[in-house]
């Protein structure tokens, strides 16, 4: 799939900002299965430094300082991006791994284990938002029946999640605790990797929370609506011997051509999209807008900077 | 094991029961017989005699208690008041032991700093399996911000570094812990060692021990050759939490020693991509910072948002080679406990070496079998929760419950727990000067590395490093912490010749001339040194008043007298009794005689004005004072410093006082320590920006003081008259003057004349408001106005207000409303300016810095 992404952010300030220091996590990463074409970054207004960088991720960081008095800050990024169908083994290949095989590995001495399995124990690790919970344990454990395969288990743990929690954008902030999005059964995308980043995790398995953008469909009949969608996060899990398989429990279904992905990280505190740091203020106002704009064969328009 | 053989008397005295012990002795060998390093020593030591000891004892104690030695974070509140004790016996180390400890120091050194720069560069002791990612990635001090991809390191990461070592009982060292962001001692390691050397003068002299100011200097070297800068003089600063931490003394002490800026987060901001400090004369590029705050802090836009004590943007700013950071922000994992377990491998894998020093047997408790190793006899052990740092669990101290908790958490979270091996250390001396012989002492020993300096720029394979030749000993259990220790030791090495004597160490250090008192003043000192003049002034006003209050109150007493100055005295302290005390019974006419009720009234108002917890009390005071003057704890001399402490010592046992001829005389003694201070500044500061700021907040606060007191006396007053005009002149100590000069009982216009005009009274409005002008007139002018600023033009108010008084208009006080009205026009002309042009300095020089907040507030660790 084609898409024309963009990605507005816009923040209104009660009182002037004399100095913010800021670092970006908002510029698609290119990937085997997603080329990125003509990104652009535009920051308003004009930063006086900019720099980007690649972090421990792999994930592309921008860091930005805007020393002038200002009032607001906005944030645009556009990019072409075309995926590809992601890479899927074999079903033979995926049944034959039981869940604590998948364990064991990320349990294995270092010495005798192999560099993807050892890069993927950093995810079985505790992280900022995400401890490791006997009552996470629990959750997930109906679906972890022994001996039951990695893949089934990890399928039905998506499903389970989609169908036993309510997608409620009212019901959460960004600091939502995972004890209350269990109590409550209720939250939105970025809880919900939470929740089965934790699950996984508090049975052993490594995952890794991924952000990015997912394209919407309008209401049958209608048009669709600029900025209507959003930022999107969902979750990927460390298949041994394999690689890395993304699930998406706010949907119950598996990432597919319509995901694009921005990066990824231990939780949420690693793949911010916007944080700052600033001087003066007051009260700010924020206004986001995202549109993923599918292009049907046709030419790429307009002359974009690349960053 | 007692010595044996003949035996010096006067040595013999001195050992007393020394050593009595089974274990390794530092002193004595096998055969109980001193070892060669100590013979000599134990003579001179015994020469001295016991009392001689034991008066050097105290000296010593003297000395680092009048340079404020403390690692007291909460000093200024007194009582919670302690200081260390330094050993007269030093923990002495002979030439060959210092060459094996000091290759196998050097050996450490460079290992950890070969894993630090693989830990943030290419990470094959992780992808190669040598270490585990659950031991790295989980320690607090692992910084994902720094480990960028691909790495970019080609600067030392690894300045500094500290390392704690004991001997065991059998003898052998052992590497208890390295120190690896900001390691501290070595700031007290020098006081120690220049206040032994001034308590034991010959002793010092004679011994052949290795001086250490050619590492200080080293040490200067390098982090001045650190700066990527191509300016002759690199500007470098000491970061520092601020006076509330631990080791803030020692902070100021080596930003002293060193020559470098003594700033707090709040001081440096980063623009335009560098780091600057807020002086007075502007922002100041900075170049080389030596941070001594740990890892997570340093900087809320990348690090932990909750920082308030970190600088934003700081990470960026070192990632671009901008700033110089020693050591370099993500270190803090080389702390780790438990990587001893694998520096043995590790040694071989980075330097093809065996290590040299061996650490403490350490299990991390994520290896398969460590934790059935410790469950075998888990009482043998003591383990650390790298989620808790500082935190020591010693399960053999432990009850049941505690220990059933412990028994799970190793089970849900092995890989969190380092378990170290208990350990005896081996015996030294100390001296007891109670005893006034020797005692057996247990310590730890902390020796400090630095990188070469002409190995900067050479590859990390290439790069050697240096040890100070001493460090710092404490006593105490093996790996009992430095702040938690009553006695240190100075740590002597000793070298095969008499080292050259270097008279005084801190002249010894040649430093790079960098005027600080100048513009580059940072803007929160001058803040601090002006609020620490008006306190200080402040403290000196009150106490006058005080001490005219309770000379008043003792003479009521004694003889009744027909006039009464109280009411008004306490109005010019501001405090009023408590109404219904005074409502309950009709006031007798004559007040105040001896167990009347409004004498016991006043006397305990009074008094507790002497006590810690009263807001408008002394101690309150003088803890503003004191808690600013520690924040420019690197401007002041030691001679001043002398006298703050002096102050401290007396307001230590200024709550206590219960009798009035007390109160006085701790009154008369403390305006003394205060005069003490202000001469001294006066006399040992350079007249700069920085002394000019103390003496305006200074002489601020004196034109308001004298000027509210004139106020009261001459038109307020419930009872004005000459009792009043009496104690107006002594609190500002012009009653001599008075007497000489008009020779004639007090008349309303005469003090005037003193009290307002005369310039050459350094006690009057006159004087004060030229000394003012004076002093303004030559700060900084920030931007380049033609005009003149606020602060002059109030100055400039107050004095044309002052000038322009029809003077005759003011005389006949006691019968003419006019002359009142005059005067009152006069004395609020004169307060308003002198009241705003606190807030009018303070709005030009000092920068208001707000706290940065964070764009997104994310909450971490709520799960």
């Amino acid at each position: 799939m084609r898409y024309h992404l963009r990605h507005t952010t816009r923040y209104e300030y009660s009182g002037s900002v004399t100095l913010s220091h800021n670092e970006a996590r908002i510029l698609p990463r290119s990937l085997p299965w997603q080329l990125c074409d003509n990104t652009s970054l535009v920051i308003s207004p004009q930063p006086e430094r900019l720099r980007e960088r690649t972090d421990f991720f792999g994930n592309r960081v921008v860091y930005f300082s805007i020393e002038s008095l200002h009032e607001s800050l906005q944030v645009d990024v556009n990019s072409d991006i075309q995926t590809l169908p992601r890479p899927m083994p074999s079903q033979d290949f995926f049944s034959s791994i039981a869940w604590e095989d998948a364990v064991r590995e990320m349990r294995q001495d270092t010495i005798q284990s192999n560099r993807d399995s050892l890069d993927a124990r950093l995810y079985v690790l505790d992280s900022p938002f995400i401890h490791a919970h006997r009552n996470l344990a629990d959750l997930a454990i109906a679906s972890f029946g022994s001996g039951r395969s990695l893949i089934d288990a990890v399928f039905e743990l998506n499903q389970r999640i989609y169908q036993e929690f309510t997608y409620d954008s009212e019901s959460t902030t960004i600091a939502t605790p995972l004890r209350e999005v269990l109590a409550n059964r209720r939250g939105v995308c970025q809880d919900f990797a939470h929740l089965a980043i934790g699950c996984l995790r508090s049975l052993g398995l490594a995952a890794r929370y991924v952000s990015g953008y997912m394209e919407t469909m309008p209401p049958e009949g209608q048009q669709k609506l600029v900025g209507a969608d959003a930022t999107h996060a969902w979750v990927a899990v460390f298949i041994p011997g394999w690689g890395w398989l993304e699930i998406d429990p706010t949907n119950g279904c598996l990432p597919d051509e319509r995901y694009v992905i921005l990066g990824w990280g231990r939780d949420f505190a690693d793949v911010t999209p916007l944080k700052g740091v600033m001087t003066g203020g007051g009260e700010h106002t924020l206004t986001v807008a995202v549109d993923v704009m599918p292009i049907h064969d046709e030419p790429v328009g307009g002359l974009l900077v690349n960053v | 094991m007692q010595p044996s053989g003949k035996m010096d008397p006067a040595v013999k005295a001195l050992l007393g029961e020394y050593p009595g012990h089974s274990a390794y002795d530092e002193i004595f060998n096998e055969e109980r017989q001193p070892r060669a390093h100590w013979q000599t020593l134990l003579e001179d030591f015994a020469q001295l005699g016991p009392d001689m000891l034991s008066s050097r004892f105290e000296e010593a104690q003297n000395l680092l208690h009048e340079n404020g030695v403390t690692f007291n974070p909460y000093e200024d509140d007194p009582g919670q008041l302690r200081s260390w004790q330094l050993d007269t016996m030093p923990w002495v180390i002979s030439t060959e032991q210092w060459q094996d400890l000091e290759a196998g120091l050097k050996q450490r050194s460079r290992l950890l700093e070969h894993l630090l720069d693989d830990l943030y560069g290419e990470r094959r002791t992780i992808h190669e399996g040598l270490l585990p990612p659950e031991l790295v990635f989980t320690h607090p001090g692992f910084l994902f911000a720094a480990a960028d991809a691909p790495s970019q390191l080609e600067r030392p990461l690894l300045i500094f570094h500290g390392t704690d070592v004991i001997r065991d009982q059998y003898g052998r060292w052992q590497v208890l812990a390295d120190w690896t962001q900001s390691p501290s001692g070595a700031g007290y390691a020098l006081e120690n060692r220049i206040t032994l050397a001034r308590a034991l003068p010959s002793i010092y002299r004679d011994a052949p021990i290795k001086r250490l100011a050619g590492f200080l200097q080293a040490q200067h070297r390098c982090l001045a050759s650190l700066a990527n800068t191509q300016r002759e003089q690199p500007n470098i600063v000491l970061l520092s939490p601020g006076p509330g931490s631990a080791g803030y003394f020692e902070h100021a002490w080596l930003a002293n020693y060193m020559n470098f800026a003594l700033v707090e987060g709040d001081d440096l901001v980063v623009r335009d991509g560098q780091v600057a400090m807020r002086t007075l004369g502007g922002l100041m590029q900075v170049d080389v910072i030596v941070r001594q705050i740990n890892d997570p802090w340093c900087d809320p836009l990348e690090l932990r948002a909750d920082s308030l004590l970190g600088v934003p943007g700081l990470l960026q700013a070192a990632r671009n080679g901008e700033v110089r950071i020693a050591n370099a922000l993500g270190a803090g994992v080389l702390e780790h406990p438990a990587l001893s377990a694998f520096l043995p491998r590790l040694c071989r894998h980075f330097l093809g070496e065996d290590l040299i020093l061996p650490c403490r047997e350490t299990l991390w408790c994520g290896d398969a079998g460590s934790i059935d190793t410790i469950n075998r006899s888990m009482d043998d052990w003591l383990l650390r929760d790298i989620a808790r740092p500082g935190k020591v669990l010693r399960p053999d101290q432990m009850g049941l419950d505690a220990l059933t908790d412990l028994r799970a958490d190793l089970i849900r979270r092995p890989h969190m727990f380092t378990a170290q091996r208990l350990l005896d250390s081996a015996v030294t001396a100390g001296f007891n000067p109670q005893s006034k012989a020797l005692e057996r002492q247990h310590t730890t020993l902390r020796f400090f590395s630095l990188v070469e300096p002409d190995d900067l720029k050479k590859p990390v394979s290439e790069r050697n490093f240096r040890i100070m030749p001493g460090g710092l000993a404490w006593v105490g259990e093996p790996g009992a912490p430095l702040l938690q220790s009553r006695t240190v030791k100075d740590v002597w090495v000793l070298a095969p010749v008499p080292q050259p004597h270097i008279s005084l160490l801190r002249q010894a250090q040649g430093p790079i001339v960098v005027t600080r008192d100048g513009k580059d003043l940072p803007c929160r000192v001058a803040e601090s040194l002006f609020w620490m003049g008006r306190y200080g002034e402040r403290l000196d006003t009150r106490s006058r008043l005080l001490r005219e209050a309770l000379a008043r109150l003792l003479q009521e007493d004694r003889h009744e007298s027909g006039s009464n100055v109280l009411p008004d005295l306490l109005t010019a302290l501001d405090i009023s009794l408590d109404a219904n005390e005074t409502d309950r019974e009709p006031v007798p006419p004559l007040g105040y005689g001896r167990f009347n009720r409004d004498y016991l009234a006043t006397r305990d108002r009074l008094l507790q004005l002497f006590a810690d917890d009263q807001p408008d009390g002394l101690p309150v005071l003088f803890g503003h004072f004191v808690r600013n003057s520690r924040a420019v704890r690197d401007h002041l001399g030691d001679d001043t410093w002398r006298a703050i402490n002096s102050m401290r010592q007396r307001f230590n046992t200024i709550s206590r006082t219960r009798g009035m001829v007390a109160g006085q005389r701790h009154l008369e003694a403390m305006m003394i320590d205060l005069s003490a201070f202000f001469g001294l500044c006066n006399e040992t500061m350079p007249h700069h920006y920085g002394w000019r700021f103390l003496d305006i907040g200074r002489f601020i606060e004196r034109a308001l003081g004298s000027l509210e007191l004139l106020k009261l006396a001459l038109l307020t007053a419930s009872q004005p008259g000459i009792p009043l005009w009496e104690v107006v002149l002594s609190t500002t100590d012009n009653l001599t003057v008075y007497r000489r000069r008009y020779r004639s009982q007090l008349h309303p216009s005469a003090i005037l004349d003193l009290l307002l005009f005369d310039e050459t009274n350094p006690r009057s409005i006159g004087y004060m408001l030229k000394r003012l002008g004076r002093q303004i007139e030559k700060l900084l002018s920030p931007g380049s106005s033609p005009y003149r600023n606020l602060e002059t033009r109030l100055v400039i108010q107050a004095t044309s207000t002052l000038h322009l008084v029809d003077i005759d208009k003011l005389t006949d006080l006691e019968r003419s409303a006019e002359a009142r009205k005059a005067l009152t026009e006069l004395l609020d002309g004169l307060i308003g300016p002198m009241a705003e042009l606190s807030n009018a300095i303070s709005h030009s020089h000092f920068s208001h810095v707000e706290t940065p907040r964070q764009l997104v507030t994310v909450q971490y660790n709520l799960t």
